[in-house]
């Protein structure tokens, strides 16, 4: 592309929709042979196929469905609108995402590639693959059935959306046989949640005509794999709004693989942040730690603005705040931050030129389009100004080069940079005083200060009193900080235990019943787990399994 | 009859039947409410079906176990090789409505195992009589009669959160004094030895519903136990009760389903073809007798100390009722139960059939010998143990509330019901989703690693300010709830330390 492109029109949409074909066969359902056996036979058992579905369908879809084909010709025109736009944002996503090409590193034991830390993102591998790996497996292989963890998504009537592994169109036996188990426990009035057997788990979220199936022996609990189906959920939303439902009202047998042609590398990364990102779990963003004075600088000319019709002004190093300002009233969600952090980073075109693009935050307002200008001011550094005016292209474009100006002249680029590489908190160098220590654990978790002299000798093999790593998080800013990764847990299959062992904590404690809960300590063969919670932070900390609980 | 099985539906199905188009509904071996019509009862198979062919495309080892959604959860358990028992339980019917899997998963395997204990394997019963009305007319009345300690009113109520500090399929034990521990052998010598010439047999003693003494294999041990504890202690015999659940206790049991079902099976084929709305075999041929052991109010003491029952028939051509029997798992023979109670004191006898070459007339020489033998040293222990006994309380432990788990011996004790239903719903609710949390870590330890064992440890303070604790060492299991207590961790795990120094050796002791 040019160095200084003009503005992409939103009109105009993508300038090569064809940038990432693909292949589209009819799914051929003939082709499953033992779950084809459990569809016919529940899809039988409920009376007859075709009453099913359109049962199923009822529920989710709006009375007009059944005149599809009058409201097709006499559309309103906002309806047409927004399906157009829909696929509009389609190609904008596909023409985002079509650049690059450098294989995910596929092998069974994928899960344990993670990046080192939480401060480096780790898409050096992963931009712009077109699908994670083993896209010339199906269900029938073996090593297709032994993923650790499988993501479907799938429509109403069964036609395959997305599958992590396999390429999803050789899967439409087993997409079929997931909507027969979904809408046969629908016809009965109810909605499945899981399925649990032996080390696996299968995960299932409806959320209109688009379903969500995880499959996995991760040991994770449903709450964590419900959440991140929403998150996948929430990332389709972003690229397409929820007006992609209309797409579903008018054809039930609507294809929505043509409107994600090309995003593969957005959920992908998605998917590879559950094992890294506490985000993901936690609800809340994290910030790139800077002097106040810095960012002080950076927040006042976010403000400036902000102040001049932009929504949203945020200044990101990779998934790291620097600054974030929202116009009167307007708040972001932390997932919608994630799930545009991931669209922008997932998507290398971002990368070489300034875009516009239309984007939709499903928390703020699933229905309607934003329009996001992104433009990359250093390698990981990255403006994004949000806008609901479809033609402010020219004017987001001056903001940017004002603020771009205002952050060179105050350092605050060369700041993020060193901020980067410097990385964040280290267990290691929390300070071992008793009194500090006692002032904030101490009263409350019984915290022996006599005892955390002793262990912090052990300087090392984590921080003091056998502390390997903690989150805190503060609920009134929906803001987190992490310690860095540091002695014992030092490779990624550690760190994404840690974190799963985070995840199982934060379900135990945030139970939907019994929660939330104040306190918790847990031990076994890795760590020993505390977690305290209060109205206004909750701490998550790993410490040595051999630790006292004094 | 839909009224009374509300909310709860029970099946059990045999995925090598019925696999031809239009003959699906040889599957079904069991289905209660049996008044369910019969798409229903097959849409709920099927589905159950197609989630196990499904979860064994990516677990192909370890089967399905629940199906969980919003208004129903399904509860799996495959009791023999392609035999399926599920309970699906109703979620929405009040707050009460809240269970732990592993504990809805326990009462399908008590169920099995009693089940075998009488009948044999349901492969076997199916082996014997391929059109397979011999093991559904034997699993109707068996099941219906179990599932009458289930009622509520007209419904049948499931052990609920509330029963997360007890441990079905476990034993609960009698503690005794080292003193009375030798009496009781020497007891259990002379019943083992009195029957016939040089051979021992096994038996088992219990004080009011707590075992004192077994010579049993840890399962046989088990499920004579449980059955002991149902329908024979002198609790069992005198009240018209619940056995199992404390908050219940009072409640009487309507006792309809078991009324009203005909003990004698028909022909299912047919039955099956006819009949829409009824799958209760019954009305049809009287071709085989099947023994009811689970029918209430079917034991009763005699003058002599002999606890019997007319449930196994009679002797052709009289009226003398046929003594019980009974399939040991360990000596893999038949035998007679003989059961003498004195007071609080129930003694079992297991005479292996195979030794009794005439019948019920040996049988009843033994009995007079047991009793001539044996009866002045049963009056003996009964009144030691009596003497040291400390009442319904005596395993209750002031400030705490507990249940103490042996895996390996099948054990079990816990904090008296009474002093359990003092805990707050919040406190009962806490422990129950964290001993759902254990049995997920449990059973996934045992399968990656079925050698060794998971120690772990958790102590929630929970939202309500009690202190809820699972720690697992060794095999043993300890679960805790502290109400009004002390906020610092090191109390709860004070607690616990002086807890596990005085009541369980140190088991649960750090180092």
């Amino acid at each position: 592309m040019d160095s200084d492109p003009g503005p992409l029109p939103p009109g105009d949409g993508p300038s090569n929709p064809n940038a990432n074909p693909r292949p589209d066969p009819e799914p051929k359902p003939q082709e499953y042979t033992e779950e084809g056996r459990l569809s016919s036979l529940t899809l039988e058992d409920s009376g007859n196929a075709a009453g099913a579905r359109a049962a199923a369908s009822n529920g989710s879809l709006s009375a007009d469905f059944y005149s599809g084909d009058e409201i097709e010709e006499e559309e309103p025109a906002a309806a047409s609108d927004s399906v157009d736009e829909v696929q509009r944002a389609a190609g904008e996503a596909r023409a985002s995402s079509s650049h690059g090409g450098v294989a995910w590193r596929g092998n069974l034991e994928e899960d344990g590639d993670a990046p080192p830390s939480p401060s480096s993102s780790g898409y050096a591998g992963e931009r712009g693959s077109s699908g994670e790996s083993g896209i010339e497996e199906d269900d029938a292989s073996v090593s297709w059935r032994k993923r650790k963890k499988h993501f479907f998504v799938l429509s109403h009537s069964g036609k395959p959306i997305y599958s992590r592994y396999g390429d999803e169109h050789k899967l439409a036996g087993f997409s079929a046989t997931l909507q027969a188990i979904i809408s046969f426990v629908e016809n009965s009035g109810d909605r499945i949640k899981f399925v649990r057997a032996g080390n696996h788990q299968v995960a299932f979220l409806v959320k209109g005509p688009i379903y969500l199936v995880c499959i996995s022996c991760t040991e994770e609990p449903y709450g964590a794999l419900r959440g991140q189906l929403e998150l996948i959920y929430g990332q389709m939303l972003l690229i397409l709004t929820k007006s992609v439902n209309r797409c579903f009202e008018k054809n039930p047998k609507f294809d929505m693989t043509t409107l994600l042609g090309g995003t593969d590398a957005v959920f992908s990364s998605l998917i590879h942040s559950f094992g890294w990102n506490p985000a993901t779990f936690l609800h809340a963003y994290t910030c790139l730690p800077l002097a106040y004075a810095t960012r002080l600088a950076a927040a006042a000319i976010l403000q400036d603005v902000a102040d001049s019709g932009v929504l949203f002004a945020i200044l990101m190093c990779k998934h790291k705040v620097v600054s974030l300002v929202g116009a009167q009233k307007a708040s972001l969600h932390p997932d919608d931050m994630l799930l545009l952090a991931n669209f922008i980073l997932s998507s290398e075109s971002f990368r070489t030129s300034e875009s516009f693009s239309p984007i939709c935050l499903p928390r703020y307002n699933a229905m309607a389009f934003l329009y996001a200008y992104v433009h990359f001011l250093d390698e990981d550094t990255y403006l994004i100004l949000l806008t609901t005016s479809s033609d402010a292209f020219y004017h987001l474009k001056d903001c940017r080069i004002r603020i771009e100006a205002v952050l060179v002249k105050s350092n605050v680029l060369c700041e993020a940079q060193r901020s980067m590489v410097d990385g964040g908190l280290c267990v290691e160098d929390l300070p071992v005083d008793s009194s500090i220590r006692s002032g904030s654990l101490s009263p409350h978790l019984g915290l022996d200060k006599t005892a955390v002299g002793s262990l912090s000798s052990r300087l090392g093999t984590g921080g003091p009193a056998g502390l390997w790593h903690f989150i805190y998080k503060s609920v009134y800013l929906d803001q987190y900080v992490s310690s860095e990764f540091s002695a014992p847990i030092n490779n990624s299959n550690q760190q994404k235990r840690l974190y799963r062992a985070y995840q199982k904590l934060y379900a135990s404690m945030h139970d939907k019943g019994t929660g939330p809960n104040k306190t918790q300590f847990r031990r076994d063969e890795n760590y020993v787990l505390l977690c305290w919670i209060t109205q206004d932070f909750e701490l998550y900390a790993a410490f040595d399994p051999l630790a006292d609980k004094v | 009859m839909t009224a009374i099985n509300e909310g709860i539906q029970f099946c059990i199905f045999d995925l090598r039947r019925g696999q031809h188009e239009g003959q699906e509904i040889d599957k079904i071996l069991f289905f209660s409410p049996s008044d369910c019509p019969f798409p229903t009862q097959l849409s709920v198979i099927g589905l159950c079906e197609g989630i196990i062919t499904f979860t064994r495309i990516f677990s192909p080892e370890a089967p399905c176990e629940v199906i969980e959604a919003e208004r129903h959860s399904h509860v799996f358990y495959e009791a023999e090789s392609d035999i399926w028992m599920v309970m699906v339980v109703d979620k929405n019917k009040d707050a009460e409505s809240i269970w732990r899997g592993d504990a809805l998963r326990d009462i399908l395997k008590e169920v099995h195992s009693l089940f075998t204990m009488f009948h044999g394997s349901l492969r076997a019963l199916l082996e014997k009589q391929p059109s397979g009305e011999l093991a559904r007319s034997h699993l109707y009345s068996f099941i219906t009669d179990y599932l009458t300690d289930f009622h509520v009113g007209k419904k049948i109520q499931m052990p609920s959160f509330r029963d997360c500090l007890s441990e079905r399929k476990t034993i609960q034990m009698l503690t005794i004094s080292r003193e009375v521990a030798i009496e009781v052998q020497s007891l259990v010598t002379v019943i083992g030895s009195s029957c016939i010439g040089n051979t021992i047999c096994n038996s088992m003693i219990l004080f009011q519903d707590l075992l004192v003494s077994t010579t049993l294999s840890p399962d046989d041990t088990t499920n004579l136990f449980t059955y002991a504890v149902l329908r024979l202690t002198p609790h069992a015999l005198t009240s018209n009760t619940n056995s199992w659940s404390y908050l219940r206790k009072g409640t009487s049991a309507p006792n309809v389903a078991a009324n009203t079902a005909v003990s004698n099976a028909g022909s299912a084929s047919e039955g099956y073809q006819h009949r829409s709305r009824d799958t209760s075999p019954g009305g049809q041929s009287q071709r085989f007798h099947i023994p009811r052991p689970l029918q209430r109010d079917k034991w009763s003491k005699r003058k002599d100390g002999f606890v019997v029952t007319d449930v196994w028939g009679a002797e052709v051509g009289t009226s003398i009722p046929l003594s019980p029997t009974l399939w040991l798992q360990q000596t893999e023979e038949r035998a007679y139960l003989c059961v003498y109670q004195h007071r609080n004191l129930t003694i079992m006898l297991l005479i292996p059939v195979c030794l009794m070459i005439n019948g019920e007339q040996g049988l009843s020489l033994v009995k007079k010998q047991l009793f001539e033998n044996a009866s002045q040293k049963i009056i003996n222990v009964e009144e030691k143990l009596s003497r040291g006994w400390g009442g319904e309380n005596a395993y209750h432990v002031s400030g705490y509330r507990y249940l103490l788990v042996d895996r390996d011996m099948g054990i079990s004790r816990a904090s008296p019901p009474g002093k359990v239903t003092t805990l707050t719903k919040d406190s009962l609710l806490a422990l129950n989703k964290l001993r759902e949390e254990v049995d997920l870590e449990k059973s996934r330890a045992k399968r990656d690693k079925p050698d060794s064992r998971k120690d772990f440890e958790v102590c929630i303070r929970a939202r309500n300010n009690a202190w809820i604790i699972a720690k697992v060492t060794r095999g043993r299991e300890l679960y805790m709830v502290l109400e009004k207590a002390n906020e610092t961790l090191l109390f709860a795990s004070d607690a616990v330390e002086k807890f596990s120094n005085r009541y369980c050796d140190g088991a649960f002791s750090l180092d």
